[in-house]
């Protein structure tokens, strides 16, 4: 086999600095923020609360966080979710809270405004401040308590029909498989961008357009092999676990 | 220690959140030139070793040094230091789907070369060059999405080859390639080794060691 002559020597590249390298670093984060978006395992223990009572009550929690203006029942959640969180490993609570945290000072961001012009008060602001706080921490909480299969399970108790389960589940699963890709993609090109890339776009919009074909590809094959497994398009909600 | 060594692992520790240890303690020596055969089974960490040698994963605690920079989250943090290892070091990915996000076969391969800044004349030179290697001039202008397996791995490796890389790191690149296809691709690693081009290849394949020269290295699962 017949080498070519620029590939018996050694390459005489100075590197140059891509200020537009932001633009890939900026979508792959995004995509890894999808990737992670599996439900975990986490917290959950053998003797824990059954996953239906768990989920009635953080439906309920939320909903009493929505409506309620009163400061007591809020302060009394609040110290009852971080008394809780107190259990916990130093890791998972900050897991738990880096979350709530960023979405509680996005809200106060958004709402600042509305507070430094009078539109709102202070307290005003505080109270939808810690609301936000309070229900992606609950949320959290279910999440790192409760495995996915036990959800499915507590919601099909509660008679939600088997199809929007299905839905749910297959949805959720894709949107990580493609994060999953697209983060894969995003990497190979910012290790193949070895210099100033003048099409920065061309190639993010490249990646993305990959993972738009292999989400329909996956759809394809998915629907295949349902095909072979005897799907004929009804859901039977009572053949059994939807996992 | 060997102050040739073109890539040194010094005491590596590794492990995936903090708890499933992959790597521990482990020591690993690339001369120059030199072709490494990694071999073991599925989940030893042969993948994460790669990742740690591309830079996109850094070890729990040790040391990495290429070509005497030390290798870490700070030094490949500096834009120019990223690019310039990254054009030391080409990585062929196992799943090699994730590499090909061009709408031609020629743009793939022309990536890598239109970045480094050369002329569209040289640019076109390597792209030729790289296709010929392998037999797949006829596909320049096919999107790469749409080839088979096999054509699509030596796409994705032709436009590493296209950075001229001082190591060349592939991860299982004889899975899913012909008879034919593979045999191409061991004369070619073959010619290439005798340029001083350092290989590190991780493969399940018997006797490569013996048919490119290369020195094994057995890694074994925790």
């Amino acid at each position: 086999m017949i080498i070519p002559e620029w590939m018996k020597e050694k390459e005489d590249y100075k590197s140059v600095s891509d200020r537009r390298r932001y633009i890939i670093r900026t979508v792959k984060s995004l995509s890894e923020i999808l990737s992670r978006l599996s439900f975990q395992a986490g917290h959950e223990k053998e003797h824990a609360l059954p996953a239906i009572l768990k989920l009635i009550l953080t439906i309920a929690l939320m909903i009493l966080i929505s409506v309620t203006n009163n400061r007591l029942i809020l302060m009394g959640i609040f110290a009852l979710v971080l008394l809780y969180l107190s259990t916990w490993p130093a890791k998972d609570i900050l897991s738990v809270l880096k979350v709530s945290l960023m979405i509680a000072v996005f809200t106060g961001i958004l709402l600042t405004p509305a507070a430094i012009f009078g539109m709102s008060s202070g307290a005003n602001l505080i109270r939808l401040v810690l609301k936000a706080f309070l229900c992606l921490t609950i949320l959290s909480l279910f999440n790192h308590t409760t495995q996915w299969n036990h959800i499915t399970g507590a919601l099909k108790k509660m008679h939600v029909p088997g199809i929007m389960i299905f839905i749910l589940d297959v949805t959720l699963k894709y949107i990580v498989m493609l994060g999953v890709f697209l983060r894969d993609v995003l990497t190979a090109v910012d290790v193949r961008s070895v210099g100033r890339d003048r099409n920065k776009y061309d190639s993010v919009g490249g990646a993305m357009g990959v993972t738009l074909m292999r989400g329909a590809e996956l759809n394809k094959l998915m629907y295949e092999a349902m095909q072979c497994r005897g799907f004929t398009g009804d859901y039977d909600n009572h053949s059994g676990e939807v996992n | 220690m060997n102050k040739e060594a073109l890539i040194r692992l010094e005491h590596i520790y590794f492990s995936y959140d903090g708890e499933n240890r992959v790597l521990e303690d482990y020591d690993l020596t690339v001369q120059a030139g030199e072709c490494l055969i990694v071999k073991g089974d599925n989940g030893a960490g042969k993948s994460t070793l790669f990742r740690i040698l591309n830079g996109l994963s850094f070890p729990d605690s040790g040391r990495y040094i290429f070509g005497g920079d030390f290798i870490d989250k700070e030094y490949l943090q500096n834009d120019r230091n990223f690019k310039r290892f990254h054009q030391r070091i080409g990585y062929l990915f196992q799943n090699h789907d994730i590499m090909l996000f061009n709408g031609r076969v020629y743009d793939e391969i022309a990536y890598g070369p239109r970045q480094m800044g050369l002329s569209d004349e040289e640019t076109d030179t390597r792209v030729r060059d790289c296709m010929e290697l392998f037999g797949i001039g006829n596909l320049a202008d096919k999107a790469p999405y749409h080839l088979s397996n096999g054509q699509k791995k030596l796409v994705a490796l032709t436009a590493v080859l296209a950075l001229n890389p001082e190591v060349l790191v592939m991860d299982e690149p004889f899975a899913g390639l012909d008879k034919g296809t593979k045999e191409k691709l061991i004369d070619f690693l073959k010619a290439y080794r005798e340029f001083g081009k350092t290989i590190i290849i991780a493969t399940h394949e018997d006797e490569l060691e013996l048919r490119l020269g290369g020195r094994v290295e057995i890694m074994i699962k925790r």
